[in-house]
């Protein structure tokens, strides 16, 4: 406490020139230790100013605050507020310091909010969001109440247009709208990184604390200030741009990227993607192909090195593998033919571990057969055919009767079930004694089809067609697929930035080989390329068309699948592999009705799911079997 | 050993195999040390039961993985002494005397690290047309420097 009294005091030095009695005030505070009898510091009445010594840390901290915003403008090259503060400001009683500067921050941010402010969401919501701020880590931001001081500042006649809707209910957040006095706002504005109190504030700001938020602290200090007015204006924008007000938009698209360069780590890197995103679906509405919208053909062999960094560098495709590895294997046993169908094949990076927990399962390896579906390759080169051979090579070292089978494919409506079920020519006879059992595998390729309209009905149809004893699916927990821009928005904007908190938490310290602190900017270019797909595509460009769980449970239901439960062994082992993860303190595994979800904090950010078809006699007895056995 | 005290003590490389039941029962940081001393030590050291056996103890098993099948998937990917420096070590350097490292979650890893070895060894010499190389990684998350301060 005596650390904050002196830099306030230190502080208020540097400052001389402005209101002088005040920075006496702080000095006098400064040595003013402990107070005094019937509850007035007498230190500082003998100055002249009444404040009681309960309050003293209080003012004192207020002050501080005051400092700050003052410290903020002065650095600004704005005397407007440092104008408005002397002549046009009524100061009453200023001898009672502690109203006095409730009085001046208050009027520096904005009248309190709305005395009805909109009712917290429920509770259960699966929008309504909590962010508390790590322990350990001070850069993360925080999205709680603001208030609104800074409308468009170019625009003030649009300021009106942004009137906050009923619909930020959904999104957990509290706008309030204030009266504006946009000049003052104008000064508010942080255009260089302010001095770090040195006590923290408050800092669990939680965004459905609405009875808190109406006596809430006003001023937050420091970064999180700027981190809460770059969060305001990306929303801001969005909604400018969700109604077509493409100008101001482009204004405010500007300020984004000022205030994000006063942010560090995650914040500013979601900030600058989402602004880039922004940027182009303001000045460029019919994006050429190519641009990273949709995964062209030029653009697949550059999706693959990202996805293989993404793998590295955090745990959730690992996560992802893992938990379908098990529930394939799981359905599996017993058999022994067994053919998995992977809709992403990529590196194969899933089924060296499903190779080697089949080498060494109870009664020995089955026949193994694995086709891959992957995109078309530019120059021709048959990485599909590769990746077979090298898992090739591992199913012999660990004698494992392996077969492969690679399908290119531009997008998975083009399958037909014949092409998985595959050439009856193999094996000739062997057919009528060893049934061969069908898995269906998908890791994060079903949202794509969302993008046009059937195609997602037909590939579950394929899929059905094949019989198969089990469908892993694993798709991002988030809807990124909702019909208005600004809803999406916002859920990809706390989405991300969850994924990119998740990423600075568990990122290796910086002494780390060069590969490892490659892998992390990489995965966030991946990342990027996402939010920019989400942001700034539309139509059947826009492919990252995210559904939550229980989207994705409407719709294997409706299409005639069953929901098969993945088993506390696949939680085990996930949680054993969070476990291994540097900075693993914020992963969280949960169930959730059978389904494994892997989450940073309270967030889940990736689904693991299980599936069969419904009615189906073959799949049915199997899983009775595995169920038995 | 003095010659006179031959007949009477019994030294701990007289027998080859007594030792490395001996060795067997370190925990890895100090088998590793424990090679280092000479030459029959680190013959010793080296044998893939004697790591087997460390494995084993430090490791958790899920299972019937103690048996010979084991054995012959560890040995093809790339043995048990690979086994540990890859997997196992790190994993409990990283999990802090927390307890064991399940045998099944360590062996996924080393599957797929050794898989990425493949394709460095195999692309190489193939001249895989221009395609990127991709330095086996995917242990990296475990092998990162932890902070031993």
């Amino acid at each position: 406490m005596k650390r904050e009294h002196q830099e306030a005091a230190g502080g208020g030095d540097r400052r001389g020139g402005e209101g002088n009695w005040y920075v006496a005030a702080e000095q006098e505070k400064g040595k003013a230790l402990m107070g005094t009898d019937d509850g007035v510091d007498e230190l500082l009445a003998a100055l002249g100013y009444k404040v009681r010594s309960s309050d003293m840390a209080d003012v004192a901290q207020k002050l501080e605050q005051l400092e700050m915003a003052m410290g903020s403008s002065a650095a600004a090259n704005d005397d407007a507020l440092l104008a408005h503060l002397a002549f046009d400001t009524v100061h009453y009683n200023p001898s009672d310091l502690s109203n006095w500067v409730d009085n001046i921050l208050s009027e520096l941010n904005a009248p309190p909010p709305l005395p009805q402010p909109p009712p917290p969401p429920p509770p259960d919501d699966p929008l309504s969001l909590q962010f508390d701020l790590p322990p350990a880590v001070t850069e993360q931001y925080t999205i709680g109440t603001v208030d609104l001081p800074d409308g468009s500042p170019c625009k003030p006649a649009d300021v009106d247009e942004l009137q906050p809707e009923a619909s930020t209910a959904s999104s957990g957040w509290l706008i309030s709208q204030s009266g504006h006095q946009p000049e003052v706002a104008m000064s508010l504005r942080d255009r260089k990184r302010l001095k770090v109190c040195s006590s923290p504030p408050s800092s669990t700001i939680t965004a459905d604390a609405a009875t808190a938020a109406a006596a809430q602290q006003v001023v937050i200090v420091d970064s999180q200030e700027a981190g809460i007015r770059l969060v305001h204006a990306l929303m801001a924008c969005a909604e400018a741009v969700q109604k077509e007000n493409l100008k101001a938009a482009g204004a405010i698209v500007k300020q984004i990227s000022v205030l994000a360069a006063s942010q560090g780590g995650a914040m500013r890197k979601v900030a600058g993607y989402f602004a880039e995103a922004l940027a182009r679906r303001i000045y460029r509405p019919q994006p050429p192909r190519g641009m990273g919208c949709s995964s062209t053909v030029e653009s697949a062999a550059l999706d693959d090195m990202l996805h293989h960094h993404f793998y590295e560098s955090c745990p959730y495709l690992k996560f992802a593998h893992f938990t379908a590895n098990q529930a394939i294997l799981e359905a599996f046993a017993g058999f022994r033919r067994v053919h998995v169908v992977d809709f992403g094949m990529r590196q194969g990076l899933q089924w060296p571990a499903l190779l080697q927990a089949l080498a060494l399962r109870q009664g020995g390896p089955p026949s193994f057969r694995l086709t891959g579906i992957g995109p078309p390759q530019p120059d021709n080169s048959d990485a599909l055919q590769e990746v077979g051979w090298k898992l090739a090579q591992l199913a012999k070292t660990i004698r494992v009767d392996f077969r492969y089978r690679g399908f290119v494919a531009a997008s998975l409506a083009d399958l037909d079930p014949y092409m998985l079920l595959g050439p009856e020519a193999d094996g000739g006879g062997v057919e009528d004694d060893e049934p061969e059992v069908v898995a269906v595998n998908s890791i994060l390729e079903l949202h794509r089809l969302l993008a046009r309209p059937g195609a997602l009905e037909k590939v579950l149809g394929t899929i059905r067609a094949v019989r198969p004893v089990i469908v892993t699916v694993v798709e991002q927990e988030a809807n990124h697929n909702g019909r208005a821009f600004l809803d999406r928005f916002t859920e990809a904007l706390h989405y991300y930035s969850t994924m990119f908190d998740s990423l600075e938490g568990g990122a290796s310290p910086p002494a780390a080989v060069e590969v490892g602190g490659h892998d992390q900017a990489m995965a966030e270019i991946y990342l990027g390329r996402q939010i920019y797909n989400v942001v700034a595509c539309e139509g059947a460009e826009r492919t990252e068309r995210h559904e939550t769980l229980p989207q994705w449970r409407a719709r294997m239901s409706r299409a005639g699948f069953d929901s098969v439960p993945i088993g506390s062994n696949a939680f085990k082992q996930a949680s054993m592999l969070l476990a291994l993860f540097s900075g693993g303190e914020g992963y969280r595994v949960e169930e959730n009705d059978g389904c494994l979800t892997l989450g940073w904090h309270t967030r889940p950010l990736i689904a693991t799911s299980a599936w069969r078809a419904a009615g189906d006699p073959l799949s049915t007895s199997a899983s009775c079997r595995t169920a038995s056995s | 050993m003095l010659p006179e005290e031959e007949g009477r003590r019994f030294s701990i490389n007289d027998n080859a195999d007594l030792l490395g039941e001996i060795l067997g029962r370190l925990d890895g940081r100090s088998l590793a040390t424990a090679a280092c001393v000479c030459r029959l030590w680190s013959a010793v050291g080296r044998r893939e039961g004697v790591w087997e056996s460390v494995c084993h103890r430090h490791a958790r098993p899920c299972g019937d993985e103690c048996g010979v099948a084991t054995r012959a998937v560890v040995a093809a990917l790339g043995g048990y002494r690979r086994l540990y420096r890859l997997c196992i070590g790190p994993a409990l350097d990283r999990l802090a005397d927390g307890g064991r490292v399940p045998l099944s979650l360590s062996l996924s890893l080393f599957s797929i690290d050794c898989y990425e070895r493949l394709g460095v060894g195999a692309a190489a010499g193939a001249a895989a047309g221009g395609r990127q190389q991709q330095t086996p990684a995917s242990l990296l998350f475990l092998c990162k420097p932890v902070d031993v301060s």
